[in-house]
Formats: structure tokens, C-alpha cells, sequence
């Protein structure tokens, strides 16, 4: 198996993934169950917390990409933190940062949640 | 400074503004050529005038004088005017060895006197400088953007590359179909996405992403009679791509045959699709189809690979069943074979001692191919095996036999069954024919065999209500008897239009009916193998009797 792992906190009415390790084609699954199952218990204050995300391929980025709009139209979003530099370049070359917000630690996206 | 700066801008106002400071000029501006004749863009103003930054105006200097270093206002009222700079300005022009940049656009000085020759040459190295700093920050940025170009066209091809390689490893087509999704929408940057697949003529959606509305099967059709690339914004009445605001289809083949459609809707930077885009597109899915073929090839084969061994095993059943090596019997010339064909039929025959000392010669083509046609077999076999030892008669046996076939099988399952009793002094021979093929009864000296066919159904169709009926014939020295199956009758001829028939069998025994059993057998199955050109379909059994 790959070295991939999500697990789910709470801080306030955020809901906080920390992903770690390579999210690509075989991984990309769990991280789609773990949003789709955040959007079904109605938590659309979503951060993900990508300091321990080693590596992202395109099909990591595409799991954002089906459910921001979603998540979003449901008065909420997805906020992304604490990348190390290489996995921002990923995000950062497909276009990524026009999006999304992207900040650089967790509590910067509570606070945005806040206002 | 100016010269480590690679910000043009940087660059630009504080050539402006040093200008404009040590020469104490309210008023002026830089233009920047826009890369077209005369048209030039306000990069920095300064002093009071009407023209705003970053206004796109056209300024006809004279084309003759562009290499000029400086051009006098005063020379050029029109322009001087138009620029708002007043009487006496000065137009000092940024260029380098080979490009016209713009100018630096200088108003009169606020003591209205003219510029010397110092400042002039002052500014004239000024804006060498200055030239020289905005044609480097250009290239690097020019660099920088070919850099990121690179990199997002290195990162398309390990994209390729890293889901080729994923997909080698995936069998399950909902995964592969899902992997492509999620790939497209994060390199594609979109949202809307679906990806529909042609599975012999049945066209359905195998993957999605953001649609409002599901197509129809109408506008599935659609789709694929569109052009393998196609932009939506073109003609056409499928009113599903209007709905979701799909902006390119594109379609894929498989030797030759459009069997994908891909839809996308637009990228979050709402521009159009670019070659290089449907190029990656293409690409993309074509990886994914061609993975999608695979499993299905793998599929095939695994499917092949389990009826091979399902044949294997059949034959194997077969083989164990059959006697081997074929008894004797004495006062007899007894031979037998079974040809089995490829898918194995269900052919069957046997021969048993009774404890009388006579000997049970047995016959039947089990419905059916394969390990289900021998497991009914073995179950015939082991019944004939279970009431040779009983002194029972024949028929009274078949309408057993009979009944529990008919009550352990399923409907469709019939066997054609015939056999027969050698008395132990083999003057008689008793049988039942159970809808077998009529065995042939050559008596010597006489041309025309005779056919057994008393009897009763074949076994299995329904319960016993007319009980078989059996016959009892003497045979004598120099008679022959010849059993077979439909195999035999049944074979066809190369062009598929004509069966071997009773009478094709019945010419050629008649011509070997001097020889020995063996070698009658054996000239029937060459001949057989002659007309079919040695292609067989089901199982060929014959077994030769002769009377010494």
C-alpha cells in the first residue's frame, strides 16, 4: 500500500484534514470518501492541512477541483495550508492559487473562517 | 541601480523622476511602443496633463527619425500637442542596438530655458542605461515565462507518464475511469468533465463530474456522430452540451472505431482550449481507453483460460469413462473408438460382463458439451456399471435408467441411448434402441443392412409411461453389426452444406465389410475425415462388431 494517510479534527466549526505522505491516482480515493463524507455530515468549513503532503499528482488536484464548487455553493470552502515549496509548485503551475485559497499555516484559515 | 533592477517598471519611474528632478521639468512621461506601429502605451506620467497612466494612445513620430537619440518638440508641433508637454519639450528615445522601446517625453523646464548640451548628453547616457536595464528585465521575463512554459509542459509529461504507469497496474475499470477524472480536472483546471464509453454498441456514462443533467441515449448518439475534436461553441442540436456548458468534445478510437466521447467544460481561466490542451486531452484518454481494452482482453483470456481447463477436465471425465483398452470377446472381431472433438461432446460407450457370461454392448450421446455433458455421462455409466451384475431384463432396466435420469436432470438434458445383450453363447443378441441412431445389422449375404431400432424415447424427456420395448435377434457367423453416433452423420463438409448421412456410412462399410473390424472402423473414420476435411464439431464414435 501506499504511504497515504487522512485523518479529520475539529477546531471550532472548521473541520481540518492533515494529509500525509504521496496523494496520487491510487490515493486519490480516500481523500475523495474523507471530503464526501465531511459535505454529508454538513461540515463545509474544510482545511487541509498539507504539512505532511510529500508529493501530489494531477489526480490529487482534481479531487479539489470536483468538489470546491460544490462545497462553496453550500456556503462553505476548502482552504489549503502549510504546503512545503514543491507541492506549491504543483498547485501553483496548474493554475491552483487563482482558486483556491492556499495560505501558509492553519491558523491564518481559521481566522479567515472567522470573517 | 537601474542597470540590477528587473523590474521595469522600477526602471522606468525613476528614470522619469531623476530626469525630471535634476533638470527641474514638471512635466513628463515614458512611452512604451506597443509593438505596432505608432501606438504607444502611457507606462508613467507625471505634471499636470489630461493623458492618464496606462492609457493606449497613437503617436505618429516620423518613422525616418526613430534611430534619432532625441527628437525636438518643437519640430513636431502636432505631436507636441497631443502629448499635453507644451512648447520646447523633448523626446529622448529608449532603444537599444536593434528595438525602438518608447521615449522619455520631457516638457520644457520650469525656467523655460532650453536644455544645454551637458544635460542633453546627460540624459542621452541616461537613457542608454535605462534602455539597456528594461530590454535585460525584458528578456528575463520573457526567460521566466519560457521557463514556466517548460515546466507546465515537463509536468503535462509526467502526468502521461505517472498515470501510464498507474494504469498498468488497474484492473477495474470504475478505478480507471475515476483516475481519469480526477487527473483531467487537476490538470485541466476545470469542473465539468464526463466520460462516456461504447461497450459493444451500448453507450453509457462511466465517469463524471459536475453535470447538471444526465444525457439521454438520443444525445449520447449525438456525440459520437460529432468530430473527434469538437468545439461546442460550433453547430450542432445537442441541447445536453448547452445545459452543462460543455465547451469541447473529443473522441477517441480504437482501431479505428470512435468507441469514447470526452467532454469538458470550461478551465477556471475561461479561456478557450488551445491545441496544446486537446493535444494532452487526446492523449490522456487514449491512455485510459486503451487501459479500459486491456481489461477487457484480460478478461477474454482469463474467460478462455477457465473453459480450457473446463475442456481439459471434461475430456478427462470422458477418457475415465471409457473402456480402455477395449475387451474382447470371444467369438467375436470387436473393435471401438471415440473420436473427441475439441469442445468434447458427450459421447459414450461401453462394454460390460454379465455374470451369465454374456457381455453388455452399450451406446449414447449425452446432450450437451463440456464438464456437464460428462457428469451426466459418468452418471450413465455408473448405472450401467450398478445393473450389469443384476439379472434383470433389458427393458425393465431402460425404464429405470429412464426414470432417474428424467428425475435428476434438468429438461433440457436427453440422452440418446442404445444397448444390448450378447448371450453368453453369443447366438443371441437382445437390445433396446432409447432414440439412438438406428446401429446397422449387415447380415451376410444379403446387401442391404438392417436397422435396430425397437425400442422406446430417449431417456431423460419424460418418466416412463410406455415401457421400452426390447428385440431379440440371432446372429450368425459372418454378421456384422455397426454402432455409432450423430457424430458420424452429422459431420459436415468443408462448405458447410452437406452432412456425412446414413448413406454415405452405409456405402462405405458396404465396401469394407470383407475386412476386419478394426479395419472397417478405421476406413469409416477416414472417410469420414476425407469428407469433413478434418474438421470435426462434435464427438465420433463407432464401435464394429463381426461375427467369426
Amino acid at each position: 500500500m501506499k504511504n497515504f494517510s487522512i485523518a479529520t479534527r475539529q477546531k471550532q466549526n472548521v473541520s481540518i484534514l492533515d494529509i500525509k505522505g504521496e496523494l496520487d491516482a491510487h490515493t486519490a480515493s480516500q481523500l475523495e470518501n474523507a471530503l464526501k463524507s465531511l459535505i454529508d455530515e454538513q461540515n463545509y468549513a474544510i482545511v487541509v492541512n498539507c504539512s505532511g503532503l510529500d508529493y501530489i499528482a494531477s489526480a490529487g488536484l482534481g479531487v479539489f477541483m470536483a468538489y470546491i464548487e460544490d462545497v462553496r455553493s453550500l456556503g462553505g470552502d476548502i482552504k489549503l495550508t502549510n504546503m512545503n515549496e514543491r507541492v506549491y509548485n504543483v498547485f501553483d503551475l496548474l493554475g491552483f492559487p487563482s482558486l483556491y485559497d492556499i495560505l501558509e499555516d492553519e491558523r491564518e484559515a481559521l481566522e479567515s473562517f472567522e470573517n | 541601480m537601474l542597470i540590477e533592477s528587473q523590474e521595469p517598471d522600477f526602471v522606468l519611474n525613476n528614470l522619469l523622476l531623476i530626469t525630471m528632478g535634476k533638470l527641474l521639468v514638471p512635466k513628463g512621461m515614458i512611452l512604451i511602443n506597443q509593438d505596432s506601429d505608432h501606438m504607444y502605451q502611457i507606462s508613467k506620467i507625471k505634471g499636470r496633463n489630461a493623458l492618464e497612466e496606462g492609457e493606449v494612445i497613437k503617436v505618429e513620430f516620423p518613422v525616418d527619425q526613430l534611430d534619432c537619440s532625441v527628437l525636438h518638440g518643437n519640430e513636431l508641433p502636432e505631436i507636441t500637442k497631443k502629448l499635453g508637454l507644451g512648447e520646447d519639450s523633448v523626446f529622448f528615445n529608449l532603444r537599444t542596438t536593434n528595438h525602438h522601446l518608447g521615449f522619455l517625453c520631457l516638457g520644457p523646464k520650469g525656467t523655460k530655458k532650453p536644455l544645454t548640451d551637458g544635460e542633453l548628453e546627460f540624459i542621452e547616457s541616461l537613457t542608454i542605461i535605462s534602455s539597456v536595464a528594461i530590454a535585460n528585465s525584458r528578456m528575463f521575463q520573457e526567460l521566466r515565462l519560457i521557463n514556466r512554459k517548460l515546466d507546465r509542459k515537463v509536468h503535462d509529461l509526467n502526468t502521461l507518464l505517472e498515470l501510464s504507469k498507474d494504469f498498468n497496474m488497474m484492473v477495474d475499470r470504475d478505478e480507471i475511469a475515476r483516475t481519469f477524472k480526477f487527473a483531467m480536472l487537476g490538470q485541466m483546471l476545470i469542473r465539468t468533465f464526463f466520460f462516456v464509453l461504447d461497450e459493444n454498441g451500448e453507450k453509457s456514462m462511466v465517469a463524471d463530474s459536475g453535470l447538471k443533467a444526465k444525457p439521454s441515449q438520443k444525445e449520447l448518439q449525438q456525440m459520437f456522430e460529432l468530430d473527434d475534436v469538437f468545439f461546442c461553441e460550433d453547430d450542432h442540436d445537442c441541447s445536453f452540451l448547452e445545459k452543462n456548458d460543455i465547451k469541447l468534445l473529443i473522441g477517441l478510437r480504437f482501431q479505428n472505431e470512435k468507441i469514447a466521447v470526452v467532454g469538458v467544460g470550461a478551465p477556471a481561466n475561461k479561456q478557450p482550449y488551445n491545441n496544446e490542451q486537446v493535444n494532452f486531452l487526446q492523449s490522456l484518454g487514449n491512455l485510459a481507453l486503451l487501459t479500459i481494452q486491456k481489461t477487457y482482453l484480460l478478461e477474454e483470456r482469463i474467460e478462455k483460460q477457465r473453459m480450457e481447463e473446463d475442456l481439459n477436465l471434461a475430456k478427462t471425465i470422458q477418457q475415465g469413462l471409457l473402456p480402455s483398452p477395449i475387451p474382447t470377446i470371444e467369438g467375436f472381431d470387436l473393435a471401438a473408438t471415440n473420436v473427441s472433438s475439441y469442445q468434447v461432446g458427450g459421447d459414450y460407450f461401453d462394454i460390460v460382463n454379465t455374470p451369465d457370461g454374456g457381455h453388455l454392448l452399450a451406446i449414447a450421446d449425452v446432450t450437451g458439451k463440456g464438464v456437464s455433458a460428462s457428469l451426466l455421462m459418468a452418471n450413465l455409466q455408473s448405472m450401467l456399471h450398478a445393473l450389469a451384475p443384476i439379472d434383470i431384463s433389458l427393458s425393465g432396466a431402460t425404464d429405470s435408467i429412464n426414470d432417474i435420469i428424467h428425475e435428476n436432470t434438468p429438461p433440457d438434458k436427453f440422452i440418446t441411448f442404445f444397448w444390448g445383450k450378447l448371450s453368453s453363447d453369443g447366438k443371441r443378441f437382445e437390445y433396446v434402441n432409447a432414440g439412438h441412431n438406428n446401429p446397422l445389422l449387415f447380415r451376410k449375404g444379403t446387401e442391404e443392412p438392417q436397422e435396430l431400432e425397437e425400442g422406446g424415447l430417449i431417456l431423460g424427456a419424460m418418466s416412463t409411461i410406455m415401457p421400452y420395448e426390447s428385440s431379440t435377434l440371432e446372429v450368425q457367423q459372418g454378421d456384422i453389426l455397426v454402432f455409432y453416433t450423430d457424430g458420424v452423420t452429422e459431420a459436415m463438409n468443408p462448405e458447410q452444406t452437406e452432412e456425412y448421412e446414413t448413406e454415405r456410412l452405409t456405402r462405405c462399410l458396404k465396401e469394407n465389410l470383407h475386412r476386419s473390424s478394426e479395419e472397417i472402423m478405421n476406413a469409416v473414420i477416414d472417410d469420414i475425415m476425407e469428407f469433413s476435411d478434418g474438421v470435426q464439431y462434435d464427438d465420433i464414435t463407432l464401435m464394429v462388431l463381426k461375427v467369426n
